[in-house]
């Protein structure tokens, strides 16, 4: 019953939480309804959220054919490098940034399905929280979050700095559309996290990262640190140096770098390693000798784990 | 209501038996087109973004209909031949990603509009090496160097007769004996309505968003449907 006493005292503070909130919408009140009612209910958890990710199905036919290598081979990209890729996908070979990030927002999607296939989850364990940061790290996470919802899993977001561009509105929008809540309060309270999100989507900082934390982004890090809940990172851990070794920050489960992974990602110790770079033309691969793996079949990310 | 199973991973999903067989009621041109301009107005969507999710879904789609043989060289090799309009893009990020799959595209684009979404997909092809045609090859010529031709002429917005070079270039189609896919609409069917016996008549469908009316006259092999997009709310809506 200690969760369930746990469950009474979140509930206080859910209230607490909720009458001083400022961008309340009915939908967000209808989403944490549920949630409250489903932390104090008495229907039976198989799985209680925020335990080791080893109790959760893993879907082993999903992981079939995914190409490992061996990771001394592979490049790891410092933060230059990584803002001369782009520049170069956006000048030389004509991308567009919403191309772009629908096609890294998609993979990192893919990447957190082959690791928790919706398929063997019951619903209730399909919660997962993003956590969205100012630049295009977030913007990632919410197409991530789109796709996620596509792919019947249970997202809701939390983005608390959204830049005033069009193609940031847009996805909002796009998100909105498609009913996913948008929290306007990141609770402090870890236990509450751990409870309603089965995985945690750090889509903060990415390899744009210039090393300062601004609020609230401290706080939430600092939560997000807590967290039994398993975190899939986007790029690079948020709060990580990337060209440099992590003193201390996020260890989340699963990394899903961009393109290529960068300096600071040979430090991950977490339990899966993506990269998500399916969408670089030859020619990039071969300019900054790339060496990453094959990707399997049809997929747009390949372990290098 | 459109139906939707979830298949994790998966951007295309095959649909089951023939459209008029299972609880979908394909929308009509109008419809169609009502559906698309919701999801640029109202869902927030830009073109690039779909355009991007349905080329990849097609790409998808026939990656699992035309499986890579790697034992002959013709066995990678796609035509793609694209349209005046946005089906014509969505061939162009098919043949894009048809590439990072190992696949060898060539395009065919006769007729290209002057606006930056579709020059930026042209450069993406150029310096992804896919080459573009000038010329569409005689049928007997086209079945003898392309493993499939992938047709993305027309789509739902396609109404009244079908203008040069786009008629010889679907006789040239037809009279191959290669497998086609067609991308929304096999080109050149009333998309209310459908095909004549004259008409393309593609071993593949990939569907968009919703399979439209016509395609309940399609008796090809496989019938994908393809870019997962549409809410939920606008979905109840069809």
């Amino acid at each position: 019953m200690s969760e369930r006493r746990g469950g009474g005292a979140c509930v206080c503070v859910c209230a607490r939480a909720l009458a001083s909130s400022v961008w309340c919408s009915t939908l967000y009140l209808t989403n944490l309804a549920k949630l409250v009612a489903a932390l104090i209910s008495d229907a039976s958890k198989e799985q209680i959220p925020g335990q080791s990710v080893d109790n959760l199905a893993l879907g082993t036919e999903n992981m079939a054919g995914v190409a490992c290598t061996d990771t001394a081979t592979v490049k790891y990209i410092s933060q230059e490098e990584a803002r001369a890729i782009d520049q170069e996908l956006y000048d030389d070979y004509g991308f567009s940034q919403e191309q772009l990030v629908e096609l890294m927002g998609l993979a990192c999607a893919h990447a957190i399905a082959k690791v928790y296939p919706v398929s063997s989850l019951p619903r209730k364990q399909r919660t997962v929280l993003v956590a969205c940061g100012p630049g295009k790290n977030g913007a990632c996470g919410l197409v991530c979050a789109r796709h996620l919802k596509m792919f019947e899993f249970e997202p809701s977001i939390y983005y608390p700095k959204r830049p005033c561009r069009p193609l940031c509105q847009a996805l909002t929008t796009q998100c909105e559309k498609l009913d996913i809540p948008f929290l306007s309060y990141l609770p402090m309270e870890v236990q509450l996290i751990n409870d309603a999100y089965f995985f945690v989507v750090d889509a903060i900082f990415g390899s744009g990262f210039t090393g300062q934390v601004l609020e609230p982004f401290v706080n939430v890090i600092n939560t997000l640190q807590q967290l039994r809940t398993p975190i899939i990172s986007i790029d690079i851990p948020s709060g990580w140096p990337v060209d440099n070794f992590p003193v201390d920050g996020l260890s989340p489960t699963v990394l899903v770098s961009l393109g290529a992974p960068k300096v600071c990602s040979q430090h991950f110790s977490g339990k899966y390693h993506f990269v998500a770079g399916r969408y670089l033309p030859p020619d990039i691969l071969r300019k900054y000798e790339l060496n990453l793996p094959d990707y399997p079949n049809v997929d747009c990310v390949v372990s290098v784990l | 209501m459109l139906a939707w199973r979830s298949l994790v991973g998966s951007l295309a999903l095959l649909v089951p038996g023939r459209c008029n067989s299972i609880s979908v009621r394909g929308p009509s041109q109008e419809e169609a087109q009502s559906i698309d301009q919701e999801l640029f107005s109202t869902a927030g969507f830009s073109v690039d973004q779909l355009m991007e999710l349905a080329g990849l879904s097609c790409a998808t789609a026939v990656a699992r209909a035309f499986p890579l043989d790697t034992d002959t060289t013709k066995g990678r090799t796609v035509l793609v031949v694209c349209g005046p309009g946005n089906n014509g893009g969505d061939g162009l990020v098919c043949a894009r990603h048809l590439k990072l799959f190992g696949y060898e595209p060539t395009v065919f684009y006769p007729k290209r509009p002057k606006k930056p979404l579709f020059q930026g997909l042209v450069t993406q092809c150029h310096t992804m090496e896919i080459s573009f045609l000038d010329v569409l090859p005689q049928a007997e010529a086209l079945s003898r160097t392309f493993s499939l031709v992938v047709d993305a002429i027309f789509g739902f917005g396609f109404s009244g007769e079908v203008r040069e070079p786009f008629q010889s270039i679907l006789s040239t189609i037809c009279a191959a004996t290669i497998p086609v896919a067609s991308i929304d609409v096999p080109s050149g069917w009333d998309v209310e309505i459908g095909g004549s016996s004259h008409d393309l008549n593609p071993d593949v469908l990939i569907s968009l968003t919703a399979p439209k009316r016509c395609t309940r006259n399609f008796h090809g092999r496989l019938h994908f449907l393809g870019g997962r997009f549409v809410p939920p709310t606008l979905a109840q809506n069809c």
